[in-house]
């Protein structure tokens, strides 16, 4: 180590930005840069779609007669709805991630030590996760989306009944619709990010990521389900972040276990992202660091 | 203008009482050393310090504006390392540093290459901090406190972990900060790291300042003793035993320890009891001062406040 000045080796700065994209870039830089984390999101979205296609042309290959065309809207469809949950598990994993990062690294306290708001340095996660998160969605609906129109085959006739419950459409606009690929983008979007921040406040008020991921995965995979097959429990369903996914969903990709109004889905949603998040940026501000 | 002030500054955890009403004025441009045991208080305060944590009671100020009021502000030209510094491990020197300067003014990121350089870290700036050895993090730490530009550092336990060679050049680098007319507040267990360090020095105990002052105050603070080697050193053991300005007188392997009353100005008495043994017909092959550390003024001060507990 030298025993320079610090101060008389530095440039003039030569502009100034402002601090929230810089805070933004940092948090953009912390999760980006973990390779696992990254794989992790990419495996679970956009391979399974490469796979499934994969798989649906060859098998169209094989035997063009008993097996359709790899693409359309069928098969749109369905991908769809495998691929909102698996985007719902992806959210999860950076949500507690980017949530849990700076406390497990320990460099939270540094951060606190700068001075810098502790809200600012919470809020500065938010467009990070969604600036990781929704170009691998993004991704992975290119691809389904893509394949279904470049694979969607040959026009037939007919009506038919897509997904369980869904509303019949006419199978002669075998590729899916612009306003049914505008709209499935858009929901598909609003769903991760919505889990993103709610896995987000649930991890920055617990503080741990693997309990934080454990809870998400229990709550999204097998107690929300369970709760919306529970008859009994009524309209008390409609409170589930599930029943308001299900509600605002395009037609054709699910149907609503308990319908409700389009507001009162969208209330729903809100209200379990905005009361974790605000949890969880309570805890950051008041937390030893 | 003092860079730290704290008035009946105060910690309670339950029952337990961190840090028990201190009182800290610490002048611009020294180097104050905290010192005490484990579990003295000393982290607690400058986690309170620094805003890692909460305050029970008292007041504080940093560079001369109210900590938590206005905290932001006080913080901008603090840099501090807080027990063992911590990074991402997956993200490069350089990018760790990037992101504490991102927290910072714009003007951090334009100093990241001084501090790296500062430190001797430039050529492994780029390399993941998973794999820096604990030296290195320990450069790496500094670097970021750096990048405040710091008016103040605050240093908990900067040594840990580091080798012999390693605690020379913090010691050194620490004292250039100081030459440039930073102000350096050191936390340390280590006596013989706060003598060689500090200017100045609190020595703290069960969350209360038992003593500060100068480092060479601190030391006169202590035992008046004087080492006496002579040609017959039992006879001068009963010559200066039975002097008026002499506590206690007993044989030492080098010859007779004298500790001298607290009341008597050690130069007279010291004069006095050296003018008696030659009269007496010693011959004199040693009489100095014992020169008091400041470990042995730590450990009579601790002690003396563990009696009382």
């Amino acid at each position: 180590m030298n025993t320079t000045a610090i101060t008389a080796e530095l440039p003039r700065p030569r502009r100034r930005t402002s601090m929230w994209p810089r805070l933004v870039s940092a948090e953009l830089l912390k999760v980006r840069k973990r390779r696992g984390l990254v794989i992790s999101a990419l495996v679970l979205t956009v391979a399974p779609m490469i796979l499934a296609y994969t798989v649906l042309v060859g098998l169209h290959a094989s035997d063009p007669v008993k097996n359709g065309p790899a693409g359309g809207t069928e098969n749109f469809v369905g991908s769809m709805s495998v691929l909102w949950g698996l985007c719902v598990v992806a959210a999860i994993l950076v949500g507690a991630t980017i949530g849990t990062g700076d406390l497990g690294a320990g460099v939270f306290r540094e951060l606190v030590v700068t001075g810098r708001s502790r809200l600012a340095l919470f809020a500065a996660r938010v467009p990070a996760g969604l600036a990781l998160l929704l170009p691998i969605v993004g991704m992975a609906f290119a691809i389904t989306a893509a394949a279904s129109i470049v694979l969607a085959g040959s026009k037939q006739a007919g009506w038919v009944r897509v997904g369980p419950g869904a509303r019949e459409f006419k199978l002669g606009d075998v590729a899916p619709s612009a306003s049914l690929l505008i709209e499935s983008a858009g929901w598909l979007m609003l769903v991760t990010a919505l889990t993103f921040l709610l896995a987000l406040g649930v991890a920055s008020l617990l503080g741990s990521r693997g309990t934080s991921i454990g809870i998400l995965l229990g709550w999204w995979l097998v107690v929300m389900p369970l709760l919306l097959t529970f008859e009994p429990l009524g309209s008390v369903r409609k409170g589930l972040s599930w029943a308001a996914i299900e509600e605002l969903a395009p037609d054709t990709v699910l149907e609503p276990t308990a319908p409700m109004s389009r507001a009162t889905a969208v209330t729903v949603l809100l209200a379990w992202t905005a009361a974790p998040l605000a949890l969880g940026a309570w805890r950051t501000c008041t937390r030893d660091a | 203008m003092n860079v730290v002030e704290t008035s009946g500054l105060t910690k309670r955890f339950g029952d337990r009482v961190a840090v028990d009403a201190v009182d800290l004025h610490i002048p611009r441009g020294c180097a104050f050393g905290y010192l005490g045991p484990n579990g003295a208080g000393k982290t607690t305060l400058i986690r309170m310090l620094l805003g890692l944590t909460g305050v029970t009671a008292g007041t504080m100020q940093l560079l001369g504006r109210p900590v938590p009021a206005e905290r932001s502000k006080a913080l901008a030209r603090v840099g501090a390392i807080v027990e063992e510094p911590r990074f991402h491990g997956h993200l490069t020197g350089r990018e760790n540093l990037r992101v504490i300067a991102a927290a910072r003014n714009p003007e951090a990121h334009e100093r990241i290459d001084g501090a790296l350089a500062r430190v001797g870290l430039s050529a492994r700036a780029d390399e993941r901090v998973k794999g820096y050895s604990q030296g290195m993090r320990q450069r790496l730490g500094v670097a970021r406190s750096l990048l405040a530009d710091p008016e103040l550092l605050i240093l908990d336990e900067p040594t840990n972990g580091l080798d012999p060679g390693g605690i020379h050049e913090f010691r050194v680098m620490i004292r250039a900060f100081v030459a440039e007319g930073r102000t350096v507040l050191l936390s340390s267990h280590l006596l013989d790291e706060v003598e060689k360090i500090c200017d100045q020095v609190a020595i703290v105990d069960r969350g209360r300042v038992a003593l500060r002052g100068s480092i060479a105050e601190l030391a006169r603070g202590g035992e008046q003793t004087i080492l006496v080697a002579t040609s017959d050193d039992e006879r001068a053991l009963a010559i200066v035993g039975g002097h008026r300005a002499v506590e206690s007188a007993a044989n030492d392997p080098s010859g007779v320890r004298v500790t001298l009353r607290p009341d008597v100005e050690a130069d007279d008495a010291a004069g006095d009891i050296g003018r008696r043994l030659v009269l007496a017909g010693l011959a004199i092959r040693r009489f100095e001062p014992a020169r008091v550390s400041l470990e042995q003024r730590f450990l009579e001060i601790t002690s003396r406040m563990e009696v009382a507990a």
